[in-house]
């Protein structure tokens, strides 16, 4: 289990921030 | 109530769908060219936001007109990846050469009983082995043999005397096809500058299409598998056998466990 989640960790972090940063922007735009 | 909680998850939801959907496309293009372009594309979406947030017009502008023709430029990029990928979608079944377990066992092992004695002569060897994706073009480039794959029949042709021991030879379910073909060579960053003719010939080849390839380097003598544009490593004969088995007879055993059942 500590194994998968560590598993390409980088590429997984950097999914995370691209996730983030999309759905803030794309709710942002939403919003107006 | 209800609806509260629910404004608390469809946002962790959604966050947790995006992230999945963008890991998967990273580690899809990772290790490949692409890759570097894409992390080159990601800076640039976050300048893009950037700008967004703190109302830089001028840089917005720029970039918003740079999105907008950047598409083309992707496709032309990008090419090669998609090419591969939308091939890897449209197929059903990994190996389709309609053998037993016992017969591809059977390969496997004269395969890895030349590429060993090879090896122990110092002659370098490019075995490509088809499975969905049909060598036709890289066939047509070399010469016809249509044998039964065999040892002696592998060995025969790689040593340094035969005319047919530059290129690779290229199998298909039971048969040898044919022999001396070009392959196209892998222009991978990561491995271009490092590795030989024949390294990259078999890597370009399995990053085109699905074949697995079996080699021997002539300046080493170390054997190494290709499948998926990677290098598999080998230590010794157990492994290249298993890393075949598992290649070979596992996609064999999907195939025949998609097939309907006869009525």
């Amino acid at each position: 289990m500590k194994n998968l989640l560590l598993h390409n960790l980088g590429l997984k972090l950097i999914a995370l921030g691209l996730a983030i940063i999309t759905w803030i922007y794309v709710n942002g735009e939403l919003i107006k | 109530m209800t609806f509260f909680i629910w404004d608390y998850i469809k946002p962790t939801l959604e966050i947790i769908i995006l992230w999945f959907v963008f890991y998967r496309i990273l580690v899809f293009f990772e290790g490949t060219r692409a890759f570097q372009v894409l992390k080159g594309l990601t800076y640039l979406l976050i300048a893009f936001l950037l700008s967004q947030i703190f109302g830089f017009d001028t840089l917005n502008w720029l970039l918003t007109k740079f999105f907008a023709i950047s598409i083309i430029a992707l496709l032309i990029i990008f090419q090669q990846e998609l090419r591969h990928g939308l091939a890897r979608l449209g197929q059903r079944h990994l190996f389709s050469i309609g053998l037993e377990e016992s017969e591809i066992i059977a390969i496997i092992e004269e395969i890895t009983s030349a590429v060993y004695k090879l090896a122990r002569l110092k002659v370098g060897c490019l075995i490509a082995i088809e499975r969905e994706t049909k060598l036709q073009p890289y066939i047509e480039s070399g010469v016809l043999i249509d044998a039964h794959i065999s040892s002696e029949v592998l060995q025969s042709i790689f040593v340094r005397e035969s005319p047919l021991h530059d290129g690779g030879v290229i199998t298909r379910g039971d048969r040898l096809i044919a022999a001396s073909c070009l392959f196209p060579l892998s222009d991978n960053p990561n491995f271009s500058k490092i590795i030989g003719t024949r390294h990259r010939a078999a890597l370009g080849i399995t990053e085109q299409t699905d074949t697995v390839v079996v080699m021997v380097s002539e300046e080493t003598t170390e054997i190494s598998v290709a499948a998926d544009g990677r290098f598999i490593p080998i230590v010794n004969r157990e492994r290249l056998v298993n890393i075949l088995k598992d290649l070979l007879v596992k996609e064999t055993k999907k195939k025949k466990n998609e097939k309907p059942a006869p009525a």
